[in-house]
């Protein structure tokens, strides 16, 4: 990504901002809430239009792609679902549209552990059971890259791990994952890296064990860069 | 766009609301049967000009609820945020439009011929049983049938370019109601001649010498016009779409 800026009226949510993620690795995406995280994986998948600037992903634009959901699975919101439509046929309208062949369709569900359920309407399903199917769409192109929002908010611990477990094994694949969250203690176990963050600006990346001494938390290092303000 | 068009059609069939939609209409073409074929005396029923306004009224329902297939396609995605995988699966919006206006026009269809068919079958039926002279011709069922399907896919893609520009479900499906079923007869006739509405009606029935024909224009004006204000609305709801945040 390079050069981004994304203006909402005068608030400034994203300010030139440039970053590289490598294969094989999970990346945490953090920063307090309103410091342009969602903003910005919005801009890079193409849902919004940058004010200034290009996101790139992959050196074009996600849309310029030549198989975009082949290359990119992303979940952006947790609940994007039509209450009245089942798990399955959730997941064969995006099939469909990508010209993913259906029998990919199972596979994603037992990947996901949601076959059982796959023909209930998605308004019977739990919260972590949405947060799976949003999952599951993503992953059913096969992608190379996996973009995932706030993954853990409102999942049960057994949920957390369920999905610390399915993300290491993906990066373990050589594939890569980046995840925005606000939840330290969880990205602290999940991520090999992380980006922090604040009022469109990042202010540090690299590994967890070079951004600060041996003695610092994640949760120091990210209160003393974000200046630990509530917002 | 295949695959888009192959993904919308699930979604319509893969909810309830193109049914409940379907159910909605059987409701008010049987309320207009009752009210246009059953309630009057025969006398007013005596000639094919008094007839013909029964075909008026399935005309106008199945282009309403072709009209809230089209706006459902859309304004759905943006109500419960399926908008947000559908635009991540198909990054290049035009694909997703452009199926959105064929798959809605293909249900228009169905949706145009089961209102003009239910009407043509209760008037036959309703007046053989009371045993008033049927005046309309075959060419007036042909037109009825083939016009009505034809008016009601057009309007299924105004509504597809109503809802992309409104997004909002609730105002879509009201602004829709409320143009089809009052403003248009608010409208002066001879302004109303053109209106989207009145330009559906033209294609499937013929007004000349009949009650409708101050507000009804020719099927000549009615080819013309609907297919514009069509090509219009799609056309925005196209350009709209292309560029605004799906946030």
């Amino acid at each position: 990504m390079s050069s981004l800026t994304k203006r909402y009226g005068d608030v400034v949510a994203i300010d030139e901002i440039t970053f590289t993620l490598d294969a094989g690795t999970v990346t945490g995406f953090l920063g307090p809430n309103g410091a342009g995280k969602t903003s910005i994986l919005k801009v890079l998948m193409g849902l919004a239009e940058p004010s200034a600037g290009t996101a790139l992903i992959f050196g074009s634009r996600y849309r310029d792609l030549d198989d975009p959901a082949r290359r990119v699975g992303a979940v952006l919101e947790s609940n994007d679902f039509h209450p009245g439509r089942s798990g399955r046929n959730h997941l064969r309208a995006v099939a469909l549209a990508a010209e993913i062949p259906l029998g990919r369709v199972d596979e994603v569900l037992a990947l996901v552990e949601l076959g059982k359920a796959a023909d209930r309407r998605v308004k019977t399903y739990s919260l972590g059971m949405r947060q799976r199917l949003g999952l599951a769409a993503a992953l059913l192109g096969d992608p190379e890259l996996l973009v995932l929002d706030e993954p853990a908010n409102g999942l049960d611990p057994a949920g957390v791990r369920w999905l610390r477990t399915f993300l290491r094994n993906f990066a373990a694949q050589g594939r890569t994952v980046l995840i925005s969250s606000h939840l330290l203690a969880e990205v602290a176990q999940t991520v090999d890296q992380v980006m922090i963050i604040d009022r469109g600006h990042v202010v540090a990346s690299g590994r967890l064990d070079e951004l600060g001494g041996h003695s610092q938390t994640l949760e120091d290092i990210y209160l003393d860069l974000t200046e630990g303000e509530a917002t | 766009m295949i695959g888009q068009l192959r993904a919308e059609l699930l979604k319509q069939r893969s909810t309830q609301t193109v049914l409940a939609l379907l159910a909605g209409m059987f409701g008010l073409v049987g309320l207009a049967i009752a009210l246009h074929v059953l309630t009057p005396a025969a006398s007013e029923l005596a000639t094919r000009s008094d007839q013909l306004p029964a075909f008026e009224v399935g005309t106008r329902v199945g282009m309403l609820f072709a009209a809230l297939v089209g706006a459902l396609a859309i304004t759905a995605e943006f109500r419960y945020g399926t908008i947000r995988p559908t635009f991540l699966v198909t990054p290049r919006r035009t694909p997703v439009i452009t199926a959105k206006l064929t798959a809605s026009g293909l249900t228009g269809l169905v949706f145009g011929l089961v209102a003009t068919g239910l009407m043509a079958g209760a008037v036959t039926v309703a007046f053989a049983a009371r045993g008033i002279d049927n005046h309309l011709t075959s060419s007036d069922y042909l037109r009825l049938l083939a016009g009505g399907m034809a008016a009601a896919a057009l309007w299924a893609t105004i509504g597809v370019g109503v809802g992309a520009l409104f997004r909002n479900q609730v105002s879509t499906l009201v602004g829709i109601c409320a143009w089809l079923l009052l403003v248009e007869h608010l409208i002066p006739s001879d302004v109303a001649r053109y209106t989207p509405g009145n330009a559906g009606l033209a294609l499937a029935i013929q007004a000349t010498h009949t009650q409708l024909a101050p507000s009804v224009s020719t099927l000549a004006v009615g080819a013309l016009a609907l297919p514009l204000y069509a090509a219009a609305a799609s056309v925005i709801g196209w350009r709209t779409s292309l560029h605004r945040d799906a946030v």
